[in-house]
């Protein structure tokens, strides 16, 4: 008992240098890495795992699965850019009316949809992510339409005078999705240590158990939501400002929404490391197929011929199906690892150490 | 006032339809409590059969459901048999993303196969239209309704007299004491997924003369499903009917007098609005 005590707490120093060590160098990456491409891959991770932790907060730790999370991506990215493009605000004053846009829609989308349990529950959460889809899609004076908003420059940001950055490389975006990231770390350990969290973790478990104990489930079911619109409407707003574009088809589609689910379910939800997992498992093999570096490597390896019809089939089709990939993933996840990723590691870690003792 | 009865009446045979996809939901639902969200994507794939029936072997679309019908029920029974079976004791958040999976699986390969372009089938009397009492109807949209109709009919004989159709509802009913009064549950269960494949596959091939055909079709009529589903009550088949044709109503109408870009919006808001005040349903039992 002692030793496995001690041993525990020697894990978590170790956990910490090792957290430190990891922060530094993804601090100091930038300064070696000359590749735009990797630090694109890498801001695209970073969204990732805001867009995943933010979700996980809510569904992860409180059981509610919402799969209308793009509303809160989508009223980010739009509140940002249509803030910039018509009123001329700098992004970084507009992310926070994204977030208080995002924190309204989700208490009043909450105070509605929160009467509902289980499966009508997630119904509810797609039907209003699609009104505010057909909406954006609608208000062609106010968004655009199917048109989208196109940035071509953003403000340079500046604090006293002096300038901080001029957003004219991939490095700001980089900073900008690290810190983001470490937020949200932060936010997910803050809320699994805390007695919100652990109201959280017991509505989850069983809600009119919790309800019973004297925990108010509208209440807490709103903050859950509350705080993870805030987070994800971050996303949505760095998403935009990196990619410059958004329609209604990218940032409020019900693809996305899945797919922010996505990201935790491959992990495994409910812990603070599952949706950066999920992201470090996604967002590569997604590029990957995206920028068909597979059908490429298969036939440069000399395994496939150009020429042949499977040569021809995978450089023009391939790059297509980096969402049957994810489609493939959640089955396979699902019916073999429902735990996601790192469930299943670790309980395959667990049956070794049984084995062996 | 014209406007009115033609949009009414276009609803009410484009809801013909709905309730024949919504039908398939509820069956689903109905026995498994499973929420089957790649059934917009069955539908998809019959339309994709249809198509392709009626482009390489000239059948039309309307007599091809006689080879959709067994085919979709087919596959159905497959897809019950090897993944949906494996996840019923298992979370409703789970059962979800499982056939929210199976759905992108079938459309982002139908699109690999046959690519995302949006496809037109086109038979002799698709863009013909039948003149009743002064107002004009689309002659595919009366001709798919009569066989929705007769389909129905024929179902509710099968469920209402026939043995597996009553074990069906047994099994839907209370699927414990079903198993104990001695029905196969399991085969029951895969029965109701090739029905409801089927169903929707039907209705792919019966909306197919007068909609595009993309791989991604299917999402906008899972999420009419469910509308239909929930507002009949989740489970009840004559709820499914009535909801369908209610909400090809609600869209026609919504679609004449509000703009045809915002007729969605209509549709799932009042989707929202019996969630919330009847989430049971028209026709679900209060504690259901």
């Amino acid at each position: 008992m002692n030793a496995s005590l001690d041993n525990s707490r020697g894990n978590t120093t170790v956990n910490v240098l090792l957290g430190v060590v990891v922060i530094v160098m993804l601090f100091l990456l930038p300064k070696f890495v000359e590749s735009t491409y990797a630090l694109h891959i890498m801001i695209l991770i970073f969204i990732n795992i805001v867009m995943g932790s933010s979700w996980n907060i809510l569904g992860g730790y409180t059981g509610q699965y919402s799969v209308g999370h793009s509303a809160y991506f989508g009223m980010g990215a739009y509140t940002t850019m249509m803030l910039m493009q018509f009123r001329q605000i700098p992004p970084w004053y507009g992310l926070w009316a994204g977030m208080l846009a995002a924190l309204v829609i989700a208490l009043i989308i909450g105070s509605i949809c929160f009467r509902l349990r289980g499966p009508y529950f997630v119904l509810a959460s797609i039907a209003v992510a699609e009104i505010f889809r057909v909406s954006a899609l609608n208000l062609k004076d106010v968004t655009n339409g199917a048109e989208g908003i196109l940035i071509t420059e953003i403000p340079p940001l500046t604090i006293g005078g002096t300038v901080i950055t001029d957003f004219a490389s991939k490095v700001p975006f980089y900073y900008t999705g690290l810190v983001f990231v470490l937020l949200i770390i932060l936010a997910t350990w803050l809320v699994q240590h805390s007695k919100l969290g652990y109201f959280f973790q017991a509505i989850r478990e069983d809600q009119d158990a919790a309800h019973s104990l004297g925990i108010n489930l509208t209440i807490y079911k709103n903050a859950a939501l509350g705080i993870s619109a805030i987070f994800t409407s971050l996303a949505g707003s760095l998403y935009a400002l990196y990619v410059g574009f958004i329609d209604p088809s990218t940032v409020l589609s019900l693809e996305l929404s899945v797919s922010i689910v996505l990201i935790c379910i491959i992990g495994g939800i409910g812990t603070i490391f599952g949706p950066v997992i999920g992201a470090l498992v996604l967002v590569p093999l997604s590029e990957a197929l995206r920028s068909n570096l597979i059908g490429e490597s298969l036939i440069s390896s000399g395994l496939v011929k150009a020429e042949s019809t499977l040569g021809h089939f995978l450089t023009e089709n391939l790059s297509h199906a980096h969402v049957l990939i994810y489609g493939v993933l959640v089955v396979v996840v699902i019916l073999f690892m429902p735990d996601g990723v790192l469930g299943f590691f670790k309980a395959l870690a667990a049956k070794k150490r049984k084995e062996a003792a | 006032m014209n406007i009115f009865v033609q949009s009414l009446i276009s609803g009410i045979l484009i809801g013909g339809v709905y309730a024949l996809i919504g039908i398939g939901l509820t069956i689903i639902f109905g026995v498994m409590r499973v929420i089957n969200f790649a059934h917009g994507d069955l539908l998809m794939i019959g339309m994709y059969g249809t198509y392709y029936l009626f482009t390489l072997f000239n059948i039309d679309p309307f007599v091809s459901i006689v080879i959709t019908i067994p085919l979709m029920f087919l596959y159905g029974a497959f897809l019950q048999k090897f993944f949906i079976n494996r996840v019923l004791g298992a979370l409703p958040q789970n059962q979800i993303l499982l056939t929210i999976g199976m759905g992108l699986v079938m459309s982002n390969a139908v699109m690999l196969a046959f690519t995302s372009d949006y496809k037109i089938l086109s038979t002799t009397y698709s863009s013909s239209s039948v003149s009743i009492l002064g107002i004009s109807i689309s002659s595919p949209l009366v001709i798919s309704f009569i066989i929705t109709a007769a389909i129905t009919a024929a179902l509710y004989w099968f469920l209402m007299k026939t043995n597996t159709g009553q074990a069906i509802r047994a099994t839907a009913q209370d699927r414990e004491a079903a198993q104990l009064m001695g029905i196969n549950v399991k085969r029951m269960s895969i029965i109701a997924f090739g029905l409801g494949a089927s169903l929707a596959g039907t209705a792919g091939a019966l909306i197919s003369p007068t909609y595009y055909i993309f791989p991604q079709v299917g999402s906008t009529f899972t999420l009419k499903a469910f509308v239909i589903t929930v507002l009949g009550g989740m489970g009840s088949i004559v709820g499914a009917t009535l909801g369908g044709i209610l909400i090809g109503v609600a869209e026609s109408l919504g679609g004449a007098y509000i703009g045809s870009g915002w007729k969605e919006v209509v549709v799932f808001v009042l989707f929202l609005l019996v969630l919330l005040f009847k989430p049971s349903g028209l026709m679900g039992k209060s504690n259901a």
